[in-house]
């Protein structure tokens, strides 16, 4: 028997607006009609001013007609207290609105289930997170599922376990559950739960009710609604969300106070406990997503700059367009475009991990041609450095583990790297490629994968989260938090991997080779998952030998969700320093882009060019958005996430040593290494080296892109100041210092030379006059360079790309 | 990366819980259970500890032979050594640790300490961390090589952060191998003095200025930097950027200010001073340490080896391995205390194990986390006290046995840390600062 029925789809939502509100209404109130059946149901109301569509939910005043029947919070929430009709009259100021109020017959309501009335609560007052009884030992003896995804493994923790204790039949009141829920009892967690409150009473007619955990085919969330899905707000303002479940009966019922909601933002949009959204004073965008019950939804807050005229600087390509389109909306103006200086330092950094030495420095800023930037663009892309820092970094996500898959397969794995990118391969063609490799770990492959990678489950986690941006780890053990992954999909993927042959071959390395796999069976329930990709129908895997070609072909066909947005945003986040989707490799409907038209163009685009990445990565390059100053306006300050200024990036820590190196003319000399070697060449990922390690060089421990340090720290600065190698390069006597002190170069000159060598830019009239203190004061020429040289190793401007 | 979460599991902040106290008025709570609640958020108490000195006896020193001898058990168990009166009547540990027998009233000796992890790698990471790791013993790669989980000490410096002028978090000689800052990230990362400072050359790495570079010439290279940095492009900068400018501020403090650079140079102590502590190893360290703390650092952790015992344990016990911790501790505690540091400063001894009761045909004690003793003294825990007990043979606790989540939830507790807070890992998993564990309340004085 359904007790709650509300009558508020948002369609009608919109007919309600016209048809309760005529031209003289100043608001409307969501839903039209309040239906409510149990005690311990609620309705949160919003009230919208119809004009400026703002919330007045937290403004307005509300009373109930005939309070003995139902009563309402300030906040706009309706409790039944007991059978009858009544209404609720909204008032704001001199205008007052009123909606029917039916409450049901209370005497008999629905028996609560336990997995559709109980676990939400669980669930919301924080008892199964993974931070108490939902971790893997559960807490203090009681253990509940992550989250609630195991209602049959809760309801015997709860009614069988703890020797019956935990639920009292006959005294409902005096069962564990509640006594330690409100704190009664003496409670690790504190008290969750107010005694007598809505949610009390829930539990508490649950365990008088007989503790079961009855079917209820008809209770079953099949879909929430959130409303507002969109919403514009402006400073200091708030916005109530209203969140409606869907069950399988065809119900639908006000879950706002269950449900749980966090910002993918939080430096914008915060939203509490009961949904209400509020903002700060950074213009952008946030996403709130809302989680009830395994299924997600979100609302995505824009929160403009108000009142500035926005003028639309002129647009290179589509990425311009795109990201103007955004700015204006917001009201952010972008920054200028940055000088070609700047822009040269910058591009070199990013494409080939390298300075541009004093000659390309001269040569590009002597170039007057309108299309140089462009040309150096497609120059660099071309250079063998542009595969080693690429191939370096590939290298780091995919695991090369020199301590897993011997040197031999290190240096086989990264030389293959290196001539998918120096050949341009197309990038659905290289991880074909790579999803699907067989033979020797020691050639020119990308074999190595699958040694690092020694199971299924390995293998499902890395290449969903590498290639298609979906975490699908979290769903090895429990329903993903923040998505639609369940176990079984987790094994479904995971299923495709388990023909992957391996043995020891007599010339030494792993032989990885294809055999017929066998499906994955669920953990809980036993029964055996076909394999299949996130989201996609069971591909028929009968004439396959090699179950690989399914899951490759899935992949990187055009029509795949994640695949082309993946790339997109791992590159992207390279070149601008923020993904458009952030952490760069959790894509979720529930975590969306920052700017989805810009993120659905670049895909087109790459789709488009035959997964050309060189293709992508110079429209990237060429357009006004990449090439803006890093100067930023008072108007765009704060702005992190859309792109209106250049970011500071920290450097790499292996670009950072080869900058120093390239800049004093003293080459590192790695350890065990012949000479000559720069650090973005070195395929070993386990090399002992101070640097690398106060850096935050990756120990390829994991595929995420997270593990690269670039957190700064006292350690850090301290080794470039002080520590014996700086010394040693900047005292080298072969190295530059000691040159140009040698030189019969005025010291004007000199100066120049080593900006140039060093920030990538001739030194302006204030600048050169404030290093030729040192040779005014220094004891030596020499002095004074090397105090020259030190001083801009150890600026800002050069430790970062900016 | 790892950012805060705003639920808690085994406790609340007390704001929190004052919040729930004045909205449960409305819900009919009686004022005793209000009272119960605020009792149950475990609301950092006092802070008693400012700092912590961490000495970590990697090998696992032999708790039977040093603070729980059983003269008693057969010749094959109780071994070469003979118990000693302390100054704590009817306190005994054995005869090789003497100088810290005259000063038992200042420290206290826990016998019952126990886990599971028997190995080297996994159980200092266990130790070190509060967490099993997640590769098997041996494997662990890199240094430091808790990957994932956050050593203690950078727990300390990310919840305590910089006071002084020193970094709030220092190891030495050697890092400790799970003493980074896992998911924390390279901020809350220890500050390693790779030297040792028992060698008559000492200098801490990177912390001295070129040779050749005066003061004169350091305040023109500051100067030359600081210029650039205000006419360059970075004038105005935000961000990691920004924080980078900020850590220049600190090493160059570090490096120039005669506070910090005083504090690592342990040169400056008197002779007698030195000969105190010892002229080892642990010795040095311990003074050191003793310094750093005086100058605001956090936590200081200290790596000695090798006690890893399976040949010839006594020897090795009596000769070389007790004799110079016997003195650095009893030194370090003493001289704390009559600086009156010893009340605001914890100091713990420990290894990842103990060692095997039974006697191996090589005189040597094997591995044995069951059962195992740590020293505690000063920073709020009581004073000449011995807390659990052993069976006969020194080989299961025979009182409740405490694990390294009550005992790091102790120390967090003494250092009024809320062990209960909540970081997310970049993938979103949630992870207290301690999973479990409850407070050793017969340590706290």
């Amino acid at each position: 028997m359904n007790s709650v029925r509300l009558i508020h789809l948002f369609s009608l939502c919109a007919i309600s607006w016209s048809v309760a509100c005529g031209d003289d209404a100043e608001f409307t109130i969501s839903p039209a009609t309040i239906n409510l059946h149990a005690e311990e149901d609620s309705q949160q109301v919003l009230v919208t001013e119809i004009a400026s569509r703002l919330d007045l939910t937290r403004s307005v005043r509300y009373e109930i007609a005939e309070p003995a029947i139902a009563a309402v919070t300030d906040n706009g929430r309706v409790n039944p207290v007991t059978s009858g009709s009544t209404t609720l009259r909204v008032i704001n100021g001199e205008r007052v609105q009123s909606i029917p109020v039916q409450i049901g017959n209370l005497a008999s309501p629905r028996p609560v289930s336990f997995r559709y009335d109980v676990l939400p609560v669980l669930t919301k007052a924080g008892c199964n997170s993974g931070g108490c009884h939902g971790k893997a030992e559960g807490q203090n003896g009681f253990k509940l599922s992550i989250f609630g995804f195991d209602a049959d493994a809760d309801h015997d923790a709860l009614v069988s376990e703890g020797r019956g204790r935990r639920v009292h039949l006959s005294a409902p009141d005096h069962s564990i559950l509640l006594r330690k829920a409100t704190a009664e009892m003496p409670h690790g967690g504190g008290a969750r739960i107010v005694k007598d409150s809505v949610w009390y009473q829930r539990l508490r007619r649950w365990v008088a009710e007989g503790a079961r955990d009855e079917p209820a085919p008809d209770s079953e969330v099949t879909a929430i609604k959130v409303f507002p899905s969109e919403v514009e707000m402006s400073p200091g303002k708030s916005q109530q969300l209203q969140v409606t479940a869907v069950t399988a009966g065809g119900d639908q019922r006000c879950v706002t106070v269950e449900a749980e909601y966090q910002s993918n933002a939080e430096d914008i949009a915060t939203a509490d406990r009961d949904g209400l959204i509020t903002v700060s004073e950074i213009p952008g965008e946030a996403a709130i997503l809302v989680r009830y019950m395994g299924h997600v939804g979100i609302c995505r807050v824009t929160l403009p700059r108000s009142g500035n005229e926005f003028a639309r600087p002129p647009e290179q390509n589509f990425v311009d367009t795109a990201v103007w389109d955004r700015l204006q909306k917001l009201g952010i103006p972008p920054s200028d475009r940055t000088d070609d200086a700047a822009f040269l330092r910058r591009v070199f950094l990013d494409v080939i991990g390298t300075l541009p030495t004093e000659t390309e420095c001269r040569e590009f800023l002597a170039d007057r041609s309108p299309a140089r930037r462009d040309t150096l663009i497609r120059k660099l892309l071309n250079r063998p450095e542009y595969a080693d820092y690429h191939a370096l970094r590939w290298a780091d996500i995919l695991r090369v583990d020199k301590s897993i898959v011997t040197p031999q397969g290190a240096v086989a794995m990264t030389r293959w790297l290196k001539t998918q990118l120096r050949k341009n391969a197309p990038y659905d063609r290289m991880v074909h490629n790579l999803i699907t490799s067989q033979g020797n770990t020691l050639t020119e492959s990308p074999n190595a994968f699958f040694q690092v990678h020694k199971d299924p489950g390995m293998l499902g986690r890395s290449v969903s989260q590498v290639f298609l941006g979906v975490r699908i780890g979290c769903a090895e053990c429990h329903h993903h938090p923040f998505e639609r992954w369940s176990q079984k999909d987790y094994y479904a993927f995971a299923g495709f991997f388990t023909g992957v042959g391996r043995k020891g071959a007599p010339s030494g390395g792993q032989k990885i080779f294809p055999q017929p796999g066998k499906d994955l069976s669920h953990p809980r329930t036993g029964e055996s998952v076909a394999p299949a990709g996130l989201g996609a129908p069971a591909p028929d895997l009968s004439e396959e030998y090699d179950r690989r070609n399914k899951l490759a072909d899935w992949m990187v066909s055009k029509e795949n969700p994640w695949f082309a947005r993946m790339i997109v945003n791992r590159l992207w986040a390279h070149y601008f320093g923020r993904g458009l989707v952030e952490p760069i490799d959790d894509l979720r409907a529930t975590n969306p882009a920052t700017n989805e038209p810009l993120m659905n163009a670049l895909a087109s685009h790459l789709i488009k060019h035959d997964f050309d990445i060189r293709e992508l990565t110079f429209a990237m390059l060429s357009s006004r958005t990449y090439q803006l100053s890093a100067r930023t306006l008072p108007e765009n300050r704060s702005d992190s996430q859309n792109y209106s200024h250049a970011a500071w990036r920290p450097l790499p820590a292996e670009v950072l040593l080869d900058a120093n190196c390239q800049a004093t003319g003293v080459a590192e000399q790695f350890n065990g290494w012949p000479e000559g070697y720069r650090a973005i060449q070195v395929w070993d990922n386990r090399m002992p080296s101070y640097f690398f390690k106060v850096f935050g060089r990756p120990q390829r421990v994991s595929v995420c892109e997270c593990e690269r340090g670039n957190e700064p720290s006292i350690s850090q600065a301290l080794h470039l100041m002080n520590s014996p190698e700086s010394v040693r390069r900047i005292r080298h006597r072969d190295g530059v210092c000691a040159q140009l002190a040698a030189s019969d170069d005025e010291p004007e000159k000199i100066i120049e030379r080593i900006y140039l060598r060093t920030l990538s830019r001739f030194p302006a009239a204030r600048e050169s006059q404030l290093m030729r203190q040192a040779f005014e004061q220094s004891r030596t020429r020499r002095q004074a360079v090397e105090d020259i040289m030190w001083a801009l190793l150890n600026t800002r401007e050069f430790v970062f790309n900016h | 990366m790892g950012h805060r979460r705003n639920s808690y599991c085994d406790g609340q902040t007390r704001r929190r819980t004052l919040q729930i106290g004045a909205s449960s008025l409305l819900g009919g709570l009686t004022l005793p259970s209000i009272l119960e609640m605020q009792a149950n958020a475990a609301a950092p108490g006092p802070i008693r500890a400012k700092a912590c000195i961490f000495l970590m006896l990697e090998g696992g020193p032999s708790h039977i032979d040093m603070w729980d001898l059983k003269p008693e058990a057969p010749s094959e168990i109780r071994g070469t050594f003979h118990p000693i009166s302390t100054n704590v009547p009817g306190t005994q540990i054995g005869n090789i640790m003497p100088r810290c027998a005259q000063i038992a009233d200042r420290f206290t000796i826990m016998r019952s300490h126990s886990h599971k992890d028997n190995a080297h790698q996994t159980g200092r990471h266990w130790v070190l961390t509060g967490y099993p790791p997640s590769f098997a013993d041996g494997q662990a790669k890199g240094m430091p090589f808790n990957e994932l989980y956050p050593s203690v000490g950078s727990i300390v410096s990310r919840e305590l952060g910089q006071r002084g002028a020193v970094p709030p978090y220092v190891e030495m000689p050697n890092p400790l191998g799970p003493g980074g800052p896992g998911f924390y990230g390279a901020r809350y990362a220890p500050f390693t003095i790779d030297t040792d400072p028992v060698q008559p050359d000492f200098e801490v790495r990177d912390l001295n200025i070129a040779e050749g570079v005066d003061e004169s010439r350091l305040s023109l290279r500051r100067r030359l930097l600081e210029g650039a940095d205000k006419e360059g492009p970075g004038a105005n900068v935000t961000g990691r950027a920004k924080t980078m400018s900020s850590y220049y501020e600190k090493a160059f403090e570090l490096a120039t200010s005669p506070e910090a650079r005083k504090a690592f140079r342990i040169q400056d102590e008197p002779e007698s001073m030195r000969q105190r502590y010892g002229m080892s190893s642990i010795g040095q360290c311990s003074l050191l340490a003793r310094r750093l703390v005086e100058a605001g650092c956090r936590f200081i952790g200290i790596d000695h080896g090798s006690w890893d015992t399976h040949v010839d344990n006594f020897t090795s016990h009596e000769k070389a391995l007790c004799p110079p911790t016997d003195q650095a501790l009893s030194a370090l505690i003493t001289d704390l205390d009559e600086r009156g540091l010893l009340d605001e400063t914890l100091v713990v001894m420990m290894g990842e194990m103990g060692r095997t009761p039974r006697i191996n045909k090589d005189a040597g004690r094997d591995h044995w986390s069951q059962c195992q003793a740590v020293i505690f003294a000063g920073g709020g825990t009581r004073r000449g006290t011995v807390i659990g007990a052993s069976d006969a043979t020194a080989s299961y606790p025979t009182t409740q046995p405490y694990g390294i989540q009550d005992l790091l939830r102790t120390v967090f507790h003494l250092m009024g840390i809320d062990a209960s807070k909540v970081y997310d890992t970049p993938l979103g998993r949630p992870v207290p600062i301690v999973n479990g564990g409850s407070l050793i309340n017969e340590l706290i004085a």
